[in-house]
């Protein structure tokens, strides 16, 4: 009966939503697919139809909501926040058989490259046989003169690449850009597949996509070949955590099981590239170098470069370090080259490109020069090396036709003097692709980027899909995303009774293992300083809900000062003014991310050490640590009581989830350290303000408050609180865990576990000063706790911080680069 | 001629240094027509690594790793050197027409022009001294001649000053307060050439300390001296010029390093950690031997 109301209306729109689907039958991707690859797309888009009774905007939505958790982010260039990724649920779908030639293109563009980069900076044939002008090659600022004669372990100058790839209207493939230097996407590619998995349940796997982890596997393996260790330590080389793709680095290092590290981490010492970690100096055998050629060793390169490491290179000559990729490969980046590949390809293969790339013109040669001035309505102008050259002052790329009259006059003169810098590229129109606009499937144009990795054994793997840009309109030629643009997943159609191959032979199960990965100083700094700061957002908050707790209550006045003491605390904590005024300061402690010291302004640190701790942060606590701070309405002390009953649970669960989650490593320890540490520290500084000699009662009942002892005292005196026993409590008693001595041991039982230098036995001396507070607080006696007591106790607190700062930190920042000129007259 | 030279430089600084590493470009590269024998580099404290390399352009380095804190760095190089610069080309090849040879050439040495047709971080390419540099760069006229006289207008309108520049002022600075000292005025030189698409190069070398007979003293020879150089074609190669002085660099000119600007070649550069270089003292002895 169904069937037969089908026949009649034909399918209804809610379930085959690309039943109605218009576009260019030869140019949209999904309107020429083979039939089989077709029914794949019908598969996937009617079951998210299906998913969301039809209401397919509501897909977005829901992909929205995991692509934030799964704490994708991006910056545009100039941005200072991140933005959420915008991802699209309906993919790229490109069958078995069609791909197949596109994977066989790309393999030979890398065997290509490969071979081009190793000649640049070996024979250089290509040059003195003329196959390759020396001006195309020494105008690539990413040509590294340096590493001439200076080949990898190996002879891998390229292990990872990716290539930007346009469909024609008539259905074949052209190569738009290689990128060797940065691979940006890959880690995208591989979140818009996992955010995508669980946005659609089982529909990707239905649709028999294919699935890519045996990629990641792949590129793992390749960099860690050639290294002369057999179990190589391998570190992702990040510029920071303010770079644009720093989100994505962070999380290829995690999924990967590299360490994520900056320049200042490592260290060369006698041609061999160290960590700088906890337990001193670990050595690293391979880097996946996420940094340019250009910084990456400010004494072999550019010695402005503040972000790279002095002697790094030295670590290469002498063979102790793989780098992918190797430094120098981006001279083949030029957009000039292209020109030169086909031929390049014949003569170093042997054979044709099987992928062509763009028709290309560098304008270094004569007849080039006059044909591009010739046809320049016909052509795209860019800069042969993307640097800023006369009309294209970014370095980037411009229609001709877009030049008016006087500017081609400047053209013209611009290039009787430096042709060189000009190059021109025909214009390719993209094919278009199903777009989730609405509602509704309308098509729109794509590129798509494609990933290679060396495996182990050096041969091109490439990623079954990659990391597709759908743009409205726009060039889509740019870097990673532009304003406006949706990137969406990949997917490669096995047709049925092709399946995908079953992964090669598993080489068997890896040996079980049990140590840890290794804890750069750096992590451990900010570890530690993540704990102490959420401790102190959520004693912050503890204090000014006892504050607004005690002004509301019976006692308005204060109960002998009480409200003024609590006030005191938070002003000295820099959590408010000291002329805020009982409810103003509680008011800035929970609002004011002005005062250094309120819970608000903890968050923004927490948030900003959350950044640099990306690769260490479980997903849960990362969500937790974005949901939208506690609000209240100014004045209300009801609703102030609310945000901070908030601020107590959002800081105190942020830690549960990361505790909760971390393996108890070194990492961990740092993380409670630090957490110990503050709460040690915050307890003996309420002690101070509540409990001096002469407090009322009322204020050794907020005491009580604060450190959640209120029924348990009840519950063991049935009397008003007296200043001997609730010092007890506060300082010595050992099973109150908001209590001193409590937290004094957990700091020694870290300090214990933690790894020692001295070679003579000793202990180190934050073990010692651990030792020393603990043995102090367990020979104490509540009647004789006073003033001099408790500021020796937070002395040698803050002693222990530094000595662990400077036992396991990082001590160094390093100065701008010297500048040498001041040998010359 | 026949120099000896011996260059002295003291470092010092307010706070020891730690984990100090150094690259020193002192010992003079092979150049033709200049002989160079003897070269010592001494360090005072001695370095704990030291590495010493030919670097990217025409330049020798020496990498020195300093383990124990330094506060104060003495450098002392010494060497001779035999000066006897080819004959000068009869006749250059116009300006048009080297452009056109030095993209031809089949090279991507040190020594090609390739390596300094393009702009660098300090000498970019510059519109504005293209400009001011075009009225000299006639298509037809033979490029020797064209860059001499655009050496002469340098000195013609330039004004030494040495406290109008540092080491880190740029060209298009330079260019507009039409002021500064040698390196200055050899990177404006360079960048006018190249913004036409001629190969230009930095040369950093010594001056003859003392005027021969009757002569006049040289400006610079205090000192490290910089230059500039440009390429006149496959047969006659790379032809100095000196734009503080006005003249070629002949036998006067001992060459120790040359890149495609300051930077490439500078005498001392490297990176360490504490405060920088307080106080600086230095000595150049240019004596002719013979």
């Amino acid at each position: 009966m169904e069937s037969q109301i089908a026949d009649l209306f034909g399918p209804d729109p809610g379930e085959d939503p690309l039943a109605y689907y218009t576009g260019d039958p030869q140019a949209d991707l999904f309107l020429a697919s083979p039939a089989g690859v077709a029914a794949s797309w019908r598969g996937f888009v009617s079951g998210l139809a299906r998913q969301s009774d039809g209401q397919l905007a509501q897909v977005q939505a829901q992909l929205d909501r995991h692509v934030d958790e799964l704490g994708l982010a991006f910056r545009l260039t100039g941005d200072v926040k991140e933005r959420p990724w915008p991802l699209g649920p309906v993919p790229i779908l490109i069958g078995a058989a069609e791909w197949a030639g596109i994977e066989d293109g790309l393999v030979q563009r890398a065997e290509l490259l490969e071979a081009v980069i190793a000649d640049l900076y070996g024979e250089q044939s290509l040059v003195t046989g003329g196959h390759l002008p020396a001006a195309m090659v020494s105008g690539s600022p990413h040509y590294a003169r340096r590493m001439v004669g200076l080949p990898p372990r190996g002879g891998h100058h390229l292990k990872v690449y990716a290539v930007d790839l346009a469909r024609g209207p008539t259905g074949e493939w052209r190569v738009l850009a290689d990128r060797v230097r940065l691979t940006m996407g890959v880690g995208y590619a591989l979140e818009n597949r996992q955010a995508l998995g669980r946005a659609t349940g089982g529909l990707l796997a239905a649709a028999g996509v294919r699935r890519q982890s045996d990629f990641f596997d792949a590129l793992r393996e390749g960099i860690a070949a050639d290294c002369s260790r057999s179990e190589p330590r391998i570190a992702l080389l990040t510029p920071g955590r303010f770079n644009q793709s720093y989100p994505e680095q962070a999380l290829l290092a995690r999924h990967l099981g590299f360490s994520l590290v900056e320049g200042r981490d490592l260290v060369v010492r006698e041609g061999r590239l160290f960590v700088r970690t906890i337990a001193g100096l670990k050595r690293i055998d391979a880097l996946w170098r996420w940094i340019n050629t250009q910084g990456i060793d400010p004494l072999n390169f550019d010695t402005r470069s503040r972000i790279g490491v002095p002697g790094l290179l030295s670590a290469c000559e002498s063979g102790e370090l793989a780098v992918a990729n190797w430094m120098g490969a981006g001279v083949v980046e030029s957009r000039a080259m292209a020109a030169f590949l086909p031929r390049l390809c014949l003569r170093l293969l042997g054979e044709p490109l099987r992928l062509p790339n763009a028709a290309t013109w560098w304008c270094g040669g004569r007849a080039e020069r006059e044909y591009v001035l010739a046809h320049l309505d016909e052509l795209v102008l860019s800069s042969s090396f993307r640097t800023p050259v006369a009309l294209l002052p970014g370095g980037t790329t411009r229609p001709g036709a877009s030049l008016s009259a006087q500017e081609r006059t400047q053209l013209r003169g611009a290039m009787a003097r430096r042709a060189i810098d000009y190059s021109a590229q025909e214009i390719i129109p993209l094919s278009t692709t199903p777009c989730l606009v609405g509602n509704h499937l309308e098509p729109r144009s794509f590129t798509l980027r494609a990933f290679l990795a060396r495996d182990a054994f050096g041969a091109w793997q490439v990623l079954p899909g990659g990391l597709g840009r759908v743009s409205q309109q726009g060039d889509l030629r740019t870097s990673l995303m532009g304003l406006g643009d949706l990137s969406c997943d990949v997917g490669i159609v096995d047709q049925p009774g092709m399946e995908q191959p079953a992964a090669q032979a598993a080489p068997g199960p890896p040996a079980v293992r049990r140590a840890q990965g290794l804890l750069p100083s750096q992590a451990a700094d900010n570890l530690y300083w993540f704990g102490r700061y959420a401790e102190r957002c959520n004693e912050t908050a503890r204090v000014a809900r006892t504050l607004l707790e005690e002004a509301s209550g019976p006692q308005a006045d204060g109960g002998g000062g009480t409200v003024d003491r609590l006030a005191r605390l938070l002003s000295r904590w820099g959590a408010a003014p000291f002329w805020a005024g009982p409810l103003g300061a509680a008011e800035a402690a929970l609002g004011d991310e002005e005062q250094t010291g309120s819970a608000p302004a903890h968050d923004a640190r927490l948030r900003s050490l959350a950044l640099l701790l990306r690769d260490r942060l479980s997903r849960d606590a990362w969500r937790a640590l974005h949901r939208p701070p506690p609000g209240f309405t100014s004045g209300s002390a009801e609703s102030l009581i609310a945000a901070a009953d908030a601020w107590i649970e959002r800081s105190a669960a942020l830690m549960r989830l990361i505790a909760d989650t971390m393996s108890r490593s070194e990492a961990w320890r740092f993380l409670d350290l630090g957490h110990s540490i503050e709460r040690a520290s915050l307890v003996l500084q309420a002690v101070q303000e509540l409990a001096a000699p002469g407090a009322r009662s009322e204020a050794l009942s907020a005491l009580l408050d604060l450190i959640d002892a209120q029924a348990l005292y009840r519950s063991r005196y049935l009397a008003l609180p007296h200043a001997v026993p609730v010092i007890d409590l506060a300082l010595l008693d050992p099973l109150q865990p908001r209590g001193l001595i409590f937290s004094a041991r957990r700091i020694l039982q870290h300090a214990e576990a933690l790894p020692g230098f001295r070679q003579d036995g000793r202990a180190d001396s934050p073990l010692r000063l651990a030792r020393s507070i603990y043995a102090t607080i367990e020979g104490l006696e509540a009647e004789s706790v006073g003033a001099a007591v408790l500021d020796d106790l937070l002395g040698r607190l803050a002693q222990l911080s530094d000595a662990i700062g400077r036992r396991y930190f990082l001590q160094e920042t390093r100065p701008p680069p010297r500048d040498g000129g001041v040998l010359l007259g | 001629m026949k120099y000896r030279v011996r260059h002295r430089c003291r470092l010092s600084y307010r706070q020891p240094v730690r984990d100090a590493r150094l690259n020193l470009r002192l010992e003079p590269v092979a150049w033709p027509g200049q002989l160079v024998s003897g070269f010592s580099l001494n360090t005072d404290p001695l370095p704990a690594e030291r590495n010493d390399h030919p670097g990217p352009y025409c330049v020798n380095i020496s990498s020195l790793a300093f383990r124990e804190p330094v506060q104060q760095l003495e450098v002392v190089s010494a060497f001779e050197a035999a000066v006897s610069p080819p004959p000068l080309p009869a006749a250059t090849p116009a300006v048009a027409a080297l452009r056109e040879l030095a993209q031809e050439e089949r090279a991507l040495g040190n020594l090609s022009p390739a390596a300094y047709l393009y702009g660098s971080h300090i000498a970019t390419i510059d519109e504005e001294i293209g400009a001011w540099a075009a009225p000299h760069l006639d298509p037809e006229r033979p490029m020797l001649e064209a860059a001499r006289a655009l050496t002469t207008t340098i000195h013609r309108e330039f004004a030494y000053d040495s406290v109008a520049t540092h080491s880190g002022t740029l060209p298009a600075e330079a260019f507009t307060k039409r002021s500064g000292v040698c390196q200055d005025f050899a990177q404006v030189l360079l960048v006018a050439l190249r913004t036409h698409g001629l190969p230009a190069a930095y040369v950093s070398g010594y001056l003859r300390t003392l005027p021969p007979p009757g002569g006049e003293r040289l400006v610079g020879a205090d000192a490290m001296h910089a230059w500039a150089a440009v390429w006149c074609g496959a047969e006659a190669g790379w032809i100095g010029l000196d734009p503080t002085n006005d003249c070629l660099a002949r036998e006067d000119h001992i060459v120790v390093a040359m890149g495609r600007d300051y930077a490439d070649v500078a005498p001392v550069d490297g990176v360490f950690v504490g405060s920088s270089v307080q106080a600086t003292k230095f000595g150049v002895d240019v004596v002719p031997i013979g």
